[in-house]
């Protein structure tokens, strides 16, 4: 492996010119006790509108799921597209879910079922809530775990949290600095004039909202202007859909490419709240299905991309709560309670369906509709926080939630 | 001539929404009832609908007209009343398709007209009617109250949703039986009334003035509002039976409204920054579709929350770079003509920057914000367009 002093002349230093650097880069480069620029990566994926995982990872051993969803569920696995991919005998993947099987193959893609937030909430607003600020309960923390997962640095890079999109998520709010990126291309004042001028006025500015959030942007900017310049090509042929979640995700690779210090990123794809007409003609096609082959394709063209660099980057995908173990009346489903998970990456332990199955008999059902939870979400997010990304002050992370149970997702 | 370009090898279905957008703009900009265009915002975003959601493409329109505008100052159970019965929110919240979970009671004759499988109960509107619309998610309500709910609602429909279909009582789908909404029976036999008396419930219920106060007073005054202010609002609101016009006086008139904390306390969202902008500059806006493409990479396309929250007024929304770039690079856009369809005739400012910072902001700019501008002045021969665009994109034109 290249010194990371070679690494960094050889990187985004040489593209910049010595004299351009930002103040951070170069202090990096001289520090003796500097982190290493390949840092452990951390990608968050967020489905908001509660997606139903128990047809994004089928029960089909489970024979009461046939008789909650007569016209939902998916068939038992039969090798056509029009059945779940068994993935243990039990468990099946979504058809449309079929670009992500070759990653649990490999042992790098690990699903925990049962999974969520303990509380009780089914508001779509509380419960993105909870699980982004990582206090479930708690409506007065302020901070994201996503933020609060980064260990605070003496000159951090500018762009070491990074959120696609023109907002930046509740999970990424805090004390460390984050930016919120629409499009790489176009994150810059496009008035050399202007962009002086705009960064002077934010700079002095006495508005102390403003002018943090102004330093943080032109800082974020200088370091970009490095990327702008070059053409961006996806290795391994890999093809990233043209979906918004893939091409956040093309522009998370590519940052992770360009070795600028990025730690966390985060990402979200909408649209899941399938109360009518969840499925079409056949249970494996229509609304879900859609949804889910943007969402399978996407993350299978950023594993593709990435190859080897995966070895440092872990994904973990989360959505607020499940969906009614039961169908409704108009071919979808209500608010539910527990859901699933999914995280890839080279030091995951996959190949795996995690987690203990509650079953879906009606005493096993939570209120006697949903999915019991099995697993805290905190468990996942807990275990990704201290042996990926190496913070091990998890209690500071989640705030009440002391002992976290690891479900050895991340390969130690 | 833009906008025939753009509408051209369009359907109908599909202009609709340019329509709306358009005529949002203009209001927005030209109307001299700013008051009234803010409570339109304010009052479409509380009962957001998503106009990409099948029918509510056509149906979006109606909602806006005759559900929201004409109440925005009225009575809150008028309001609530027209957006329940809204084929835009039926269809919307999926409450068209909700029908008695008694399948006997039903009838055969729908079941068998509707095909091929049973349906049911949708509790998607009674759920977001309560979190959203009146109690607030804090409000006091459980599970079992939103299935009481939504079985009051059975038989709230549309007739052909995708023909601009209207509001219909289907009373062969309604839930003839009792039910119990927050400790209130609704005895059996009522009919299209059970839904009637949900919303009078809702409506003069205590949680409801308080939700419906803290957001008002979250919008206008300041994200933390007072909770005195709030307290007062409430009251007034239950002590008129809901009227809006004179809990907004109690707010406008109040101490707290022309406090220091809430001087300037909030920053502008992308349409109030968009349309300030166009307002300040004197703009001569003949098609407004770009500017709206501008407030969409602001982050808040018009008519395209797709989830019933609507979109936060919290300043924590818009105080992030990609905002704050997009908001800078708008700025000197529309002062470069660069916006189409959108005219800034910049020879009409005064040439002093700090001159030309007032008429834009209608108050004195920061010192920074014009050191700032008189250092970039210094270096280069300024044009009259570049300055009023520096003030637009500066931190003091983000605030209201």
């Amino acid at each position: 492996m290249t010194t990371r002093r070679l690494f960094l002349k050889s990187s985004a230093l040489g593209m910049f010119g010595v004299g351009a650097a930002p103040a951070w880069l170069s202090r990096a480069l001289y520090a003796a006790d500097a982190p290493s620029p390949r840092k452990k990566i951390l990608v968050a994926i967020f489905q908001r509108g509660a997606v139903d995982g128990l047809n994004m990872v089928v029960p089909f051993g489970e024979k009461s799921y046939y008789s909650l969803r007569p016209n939902l569920a998916i068939p038992k696995p039969d090798r056509t597209e029009n059945s779940a991919i068994d993935l243990d005998g039990f468990f099946g993947l979504h058809p449309a879910l079929g670009p992500l099987k070759p990653i649990y193959d490999a042992g790098h893609m690990a699903i925990v079922q049962a999974v969520g937030s303990p509380d009780p909430t089914r508001s779509h607003f509380d419960a993105q809530d909870y699980m982004e600020s990582g206090t479930p309960g708690r409506k007065a923390t302020s901070d994201g775990w996503l933020n609060r997962a980064l260990v605070a640095q003496k000159d951090p890079s500018p762009v070491r949290a990074v959120s696609l999109g023109a907002t930046l998520p509740r999970a990424m709010r805090g004390q460390n600095e984050a930016v919120a990126i629409a499009n790489l291309n176009d994150f810059q004042v496009k008035d050399a004039r202007g962009a002086g001028t705009f960064e002077s006025m934010y700079e002095n500015s006495l508005d102390q909202v403003l002018n943090g959030a102004g330093r943080e942007t032109f800082e974020a900017v200088k370091l970009m202007q490095s990327i702008q310049k070059q053409a961006y090509t996806p290795e391994n042929a890999a093809q990233y859909p043209n979906s918004a979640l893939g091409q956040d995700l093309k522009q998370i690779a590519r940052l992770i490419k360009s070795n600028v210090g990025l730690e966390v990123a985060f990402a979200e794809m909408r649209g899941w709240d399938t109360h009518v007409n969840e499925v079409g003609a056949r249970p494996t096609q229509g609304q879900l299905a859609n949804l889910l082959g943007q969402f399978g394709s996407a993350l299978a063209a950023f594993y593709q991309d990435l190859g080897d660099r995966m070895a440092d980057v872990s994904v973990v995908t989360m959505s607020e709560f499940g969906r009614t173990a039961r169908e409704n009346g108009s071919r979808g489903t209500d608010h539910g309670h527990a859901n699933v998970m999914f995280a890839f990456g080279g030091g995951i332990r996959g190949g795996k369906v995690h987690g203990e199955w509650p079953g879906l008999e009606q005493e096993q059902l939570y209120e006697q509709r949903d999915l019991q939870l099995t697993t805290d979400f905190r468990d996942v997010l807990g275990e990704l926080v201290v042996r990926h990304l190496g913070n091990s002050r998890v209690a500071s992370v989640f705030p009440g939630y002391e002992q976290p149970k690891f479900r050895g997702i991340v390969a130690g | 001539m833009a906008r025939r370009k753009l509408v051209a090898n369009r359907t109908p279905q599909q202009v609709l929404p340019y329509d709306l957008d358009e005529a949002k703009l203009y209001r927005a900009i030209y109307s001299n009832r700013q008051l009234e265009e803010q409570m339109a915002d304010f009052w479409f975003n509380h009962f957001n609908v998503y106009i990409d959601k099948g029918a509510d493409r056509i149906l979006t329109t109606a909602y806006e007209r005759d559900a929201i505008r004409p109440h925005v100052f009225g009575k809150f159970r008028d309001l609530l009343e027209a957006t329940a019965e809204s084929p835009a929110m039926l269809f919307y919240l999926d409450n068209w398709q909700s029908v008695s979970p008694d399948r006997e009671q039903a009838g055969r004759r729908f079941a068998k007209r509707k095909g091929k499988q049973a349906r049911g109960l949708n509790e998607n509107y009674a759920r977001e009617l309560m979190e959203l619309h009146t109690l607030g998610v804090d409000g006091g309500y459980t599970q079992k109250d939103i299935i009481e709910v939504a079985r009051c609602f059975t038989g709230w429909t549309i007739s052909q949703p995708n023909r601009g279909g209207e509001f219909i009582y289907n009373d062969r789908v309604h839930d003839k039986g009792e039910k119990i909404v927050l400790g209130v029976k609704i005895p059996a036999g009522g009919g299209r009334d059970d839904a009637e008396k949900v919303l009078d419930i809702l409506a003069r219920h205590p949680s409801t003035a308080r939700f419906i106060s803290t957001k008002l007073a979250k919008k206008f005054v300041a994200d933390d509002p007072p909770p005195a202010l709030i307290e007062r609002m409430a009251k007034t609101l239950h002590d008129t039976d809901g009227d809006i016009r004179a809990v907004m006086s109690v707010m406008l008139d109040s101490k707290e409204f022309f406090s220091e904390g809430a001087f300037r306390a909030k920053v502008k969202t992308p349409l109030e920054l968009v349309v300030s902008a166009a307002r300040a500059t004197n703009a001569q806006v003949d098609f407004a579709m770009p500017l709206a493409t501008q407030i969409a990479q602001l982050g808040e396309p018009l008519y395209r929350k797709i989830e019933p929250t609507g979109y936060s007024s919290a300043n924590a929304e818009w105080v992030n770079s990609a905002a704050l770039l997009a908001r800078m690079n708008f700025a000197l856009a529309l002062t470069a003509n660069r916006v189409a369809g959108s005219k800034v005739d910049a020879g009409s400012f005064e040439n002093d920057p700090s001159a030309v910072a007032r008429q834009v902001l209608f108050h004195d700019p920061t010192q920074q914000t014009l050191d700032s501008i008189q250092k970039a002045l210094a270096q280069k021969e300024p044009t009259p367009e570049m300055v009023v665009g520096l003030v637009l994109g500066s931190p003091d034109f983000q605030r209201r």
